[in-house]
């Protein structure tokens, strides 16, 4: 091979590899852009005051349709706190005769935007309206979960 | 397109990037074509197609970005340190192997909750200490050019400085969490504790000799504080407090004194103090805007001239990489390697911007503002904007702790991003 082939093959490699870089930030920069127009959360952290403010805001009950271990009708508050539900007796909503529930099952959690519910990694699933839950979820109201045997209903 | 699916283009591209690096570094150094240059790019992809699918099963919802940029970083280092020094390259490239193997095992460690480090917030702090503090100790410390940094044991010597970084950052991110309530209204009392495990590092650092390294922790210290409390003054106060101290250490080490007189002028003494960032400066003007090419740089003294063979820039594998780079890459192509860095950075605010609860949230506005500062701290050395101190550029830079230490910040990072989108989606 010729010096010149050499300095040739070179030249192409080299803007072959900046062409190719700048690809690859390009298509990054493309998508970080498109991430500005989301909902922008502060970086820095609230004092726990004011966050607690504004998660009050999310108020309901949690009505129980049908449980082995609460009586139907039965009405559980959502205030800003997280509510955890399982058959272990420190759970928030204890069902602890609930033999198809986890000792730790599922969390709702109270959040900016809305009632979240979360599965603690149970043996049988959390299910909204039928349909097992694979990650947390926005619950919305007239939504019917149900853990273990027990049927809850979320009302505002 | 999913998440992991962009990862996994993204990493093609990657693999495309290093075989053009490793070709045209070949064809430059025995001008011929050969396939050593597609196997060794081969051998990478796969590598990084095991990591790909080992976050493909722990964290699906993960930033797509983060594992790519890393890839590209290591490509753009291997490259480079090959070029300079194939032996040197072939152990660069075990270290990467280990650095995968360890990006791996934490994500599969963690996948459940890394939340519950937080519990053991105390032990990272002291074990972060500890790290520090080992250099030190007679017989298994040993300093390096100047700076008690290293620790040997047999065959094997490490950084622990690397890995105490991240640990404070955990530590930090616990304590930080438990206790901004309090630290925000300001009450002196309540900043005991940290004030005196960081009077404990300072002096660690102090007397290990390595300023960088103080001026990298404390700024991770300071940004944390900042996100934790949303409080400027602290900020301001913290880095008054800093210079304040820099300049009391200026007066009475005289290897600091050395490295600030350097820094305003290395023309002084070109011979001896000046010569490293002199020749650093010579070998990035040599690469003007477009690059003497990768593997058309001139990195020995030339035939002739005395000295034939003796390395031009000390340290050009570690510290020095950005200038080799610069030289061949020229100003285009390291414009492009500061952008990547750059966006690293951006996902990982972004990540801790979304994370939902306050110890995510620090963790990751932490282990990015590391990895900003140091990569602020080294490339800023070397093109004399701050005092130059001898710290790694990361995923770059010859050296095994350093890569190691930061495979486990990405993972930690793709662990908090897992989270907050699982919950979005």
């Amino acid at each position: 091979m010729s010096t010149v082939d050499v300095d040739e093959a070179l030249l192409v490699l080299k803007i072959a590899f900046l062409v190719l870089l700048y690809l690859f930030i390009w298509r990054i920069v493309r998508t970080a852009s498109r991430d500005l127009r989301l909902p922008q959360e502060s970086f820095v952290l609230t004092p726990d005051g004011a966050r607690e403010r504004r998660e009050r805001q999310v108020a309901g009950r949690l009505v129980v349709l049908e449980s082995p271990s609460l009586n139907a009708g039965h009405a559980v508050g959502v205030d800003s706190a997280a509510l955890t539900v399982g058959r272990g007796a420190q759970n928030d909503v204890a069902i602890e005769r609930d033999d198809f529930a986890s000792a730790s099952h599922a969390r709702f959690l109270p959040r900016r935007d809305g009632l979240w519910l979360e599965d603690l990694g149970s043996t049988n699933g959390t299910f909204v309206n039928g349909a097992r839950i694979p990650a947390p979820r926005r619950l919305a109201p007239g939504d019917v979960v149900r853990i273990g045997e027990t049927e809850l209903r979320y009302e505002i | 397109m999913s998440a992991r699916n962009r990862e996994l283009v993204n990493l093609v591209v990657v693999g495309a990037l290093m075989t053009l690096g490793f070709a045209s570094v070949y064809i430059a150094l025995s001008e011929q074509v050969s396939t050593t240059s597609l196997s060794a790019a081969g051998f990478f992809f796969a590598l990084y197609l095991i990591a790909h699918l080992v976050a493909r099963s722990t964290v699906p919802h993960a930033d797509p970005y983060l594992l790519p940029m890393t890839a590209l970083l290591t490509a753009i280092g291997l490259t480079e340190i090959y070029r300079l020094d194939a032996d040197d390259a072939f152990r660069q490239g075990i270290w990467v192997v280990v650095g995968v193997a360890l990006f791996a095992s934490t994500l599969i460690v963690l996948r459940h909750d890394f939340r519950r480090l937080e519990a053991y917030r105390y032990l990272f702090g002291i074990g972060a200490i500890v790290l520090l503090a080992l250099p030190a100790l007679p017989g298994i410390g040993a300093t390096v050019n100047g700076a008690t940094l290293w620790v040997r044991a047999g065959p094997i010597q490490f950084q622990p400085g690397e890995f105490a970084k991240l640990m404070l950052i955990v530590f930090l991110a616990g304590y930080l969490q438990e206790k901004r309530e309090v630290l925000a209204q300001g009450r002196l009392k309540d900043f005991g504790p940290l004030l005196m495990i960081w009077g404990g590092a300072m002096l660690v650092l102090v007397q290990t000799n390595d300023l960088g390294s103080a001026l990298l922790y404390f700024g991770i210290f300071l940004a944390m504080l900042y996100v934790a409390t949303g409080r400027v003054l602290f900020a301001a106060l913290g880095a008054a407090l800093f210079i304040g101290g820099a300049v009391v250490v200026h007066q009475f080490v005289p290897r600091v004194q050395e490295r600030v007189s350097t820094w305003l002028d290395p023309w002084a003494d070109p011979e001896d103090d000046g010569y490293q960032i002199i020749q650093s400066l010579y070998s990035i003007a040599n690469g003007a805007f477009g690059g003497t090419g990768l593997g058309r740089g001139t990195f020995y003294n030339t035939p002739g001239g005395g000295n034939e063979g003796e390395p031009l820039i000390p340290f050009a594998k570690t510290d020095f990489i950005y200038s080799a780079l610069a030289q061949e890459l020229g100003l285009i192509g390291v414009s492009a390697l500061l952008l990547v860095y750059m966006l690293f950075v951006l996902r990982g605010m972004r990540i801790a911007l979304l994370a939902g609860d306050g110890f995510s949230k620090l963790l990751a506005a932490g282990l990015t503002f590391g990895f900003a500062l140091q990569t602020f701290i080294i490339v800023g050395g070397i093109v004399r904007l701050i005092p130059l101190t001898g710290i790694t550029l990361p995923f770059v830079s010859y050296g095994g702790s350093s890569l190691l230490a930061n495979f486990v910040l990405v993972a930690g990072l793709m662990l908090v991003s897992n989270r907050a989108n699982a919950r979005a989606a």
